[in-house]
């Protein structure tokens, strides 16, 4: 059993210990990290990234660093937080692997491996009124808004739920 | 379909005492570790905590586990199945060396829990998984704490700091005990 995900240009695998780089540089930009609690110190991006393992380790899924051409270029995958709505798609990209298609080449992936290895017939996803991006992304991946809620850190999302099976081309 | 699913094992040592379980981390301790992270008994390790940050670290304990071989142990205590606290060893990045740390849950203290299951972490870490002598970073008003640490035969080494915040380095014992 190989842990990984694979697209054209993608390897979608389980974070480990050596993707601490990747995370801390990620998380010390504060523009890039800005929808993510960033910035943050090099010792809570290890913190990020401890969760992303154990998430895996206690839920048996989590979210997937995404490798392009072998290196780290950001994560991608489903989390279940405590006092959060629903099995989360999420995803961050570091500021070089934007504009490429790459968040939604990688959410194809795990939508499909939701779909296939895990039996959901959807995932939600939400983010901020300002996050365009992510709304433009959630919208082609056949997102369809379901609620409005105010979340703990006392902001306001739409909430998506996007179909893991959906035949969305792209 | 074949189903692929993409996971991390991790794998605890389980430890018994006589009146406790040491074992892995599980999703079943939320409530009980949320009570305790955003409560006041976590102000010696960084808290009060908000829920997110008490829910990452409920999983970034499995997170540790996995990525260095060793971690916290959640206590149970045999005769209630209730969780006691979490006793283990922690090693973040910032972290000078690998520390023996421990977090006791509200109604059990002053029964000799937390030594019980702190001696039997420290014999396991030092005895068959071969480190230390460990340390312990505490809070100099951390009187209960240090009590703990006093007991175990562990001596102030130095003065250090936590984050930003000073705090005392307590050294143990080398070997089982």
């Amino acid at each position: 059993m190989t842990p990984t995900l694979t697209t054209d240009r993608l390897t979608l695998r389980p974070p480990k210990a050596s993707d601490h780089a990747a995370y801390a540089a990620f998380f010390a930009d504060p523009e890039a990290s800005h929808f993510y609690g960033g910035p943050l110190l090099p010792y809570q991006a290890w913190e990020r990234l401890s969760a992303d393992v154990g998430h895996f380790a206690l839920k048996g899924f989590g979210r997937f660093v995404i490798e392009r051409d072998g290196a780290p270029v950001g994560g991608c995958g489903i989390l279940d937080v405590a006092g959060w709505p629903g099995h989360e798609l999420t995803w961050w990209l570091l500021p070089a692997a934007r504009g490429q298609g790459n968040a939604q080449e990688a959410s194809r992936a795990v939508l499909a491996w939701a779909g296939d290895a895990l039996g959901w017939r959807q995932v939600e996803t939400h983010f901020r009124d300002e996050n365009l991006a992510a709304r433009r992304l959630t919208e082609s991946l056949g997102g369809v808004k379901q609620r409005r809620e105010i979340f703990p850190d006392g902001h306001a999302r739409d909430i998506y739920a996007i179909p893991t099976r959906a035949e969305v081309t792209a | 379909m074949p189903s692929e699913i993409a996971t991390i094992q991790i794998e605890v040592p389980i430890l018994e005492t006589k009146r406790l379980i040491l074992r892995e981390p599980r999703n079943a301790d939320w409530e009980a570790v949320r009570a305790f992270s955003m409560s006041d008994r976590s102000r010696h390790v960084g808290g009060p905590f908000n829920e997110w940050q008490a829910w990452s670290s409920l999983v970034s304990v499995a997170g540790h586990w996995a990525i260095r071989g060793y971690g916290m142990w959640t206590v149970e205590d045999k005769a209630t199945g209730g969780v006691t606290g979490r006793i283990g060893i922690i090693n973040h990045i910032d972290w000078p060396e690998p520390e023996l740390g421990w977090q006791i849950f509200e109604g059990f203290e002053g029964k000799g829990l937390a030594y019980e299951a702190a001696m039997a972490a420290r014999n396991h870490a030092q005895g068959s998984m071969g480190m230390g002598p460990l340390i312990s970073q505490i809070a100099h008003d951390n009187t209960r704490s240090r009590r703990l640490a006093e007991r175990m035969g562990a001596v102030i080494e130095s003065e250090g700091e936590v984050r930003g915040t000073p705090c005392l380095i307590y050294r143990h014992p080398a070997g089982v005990a």
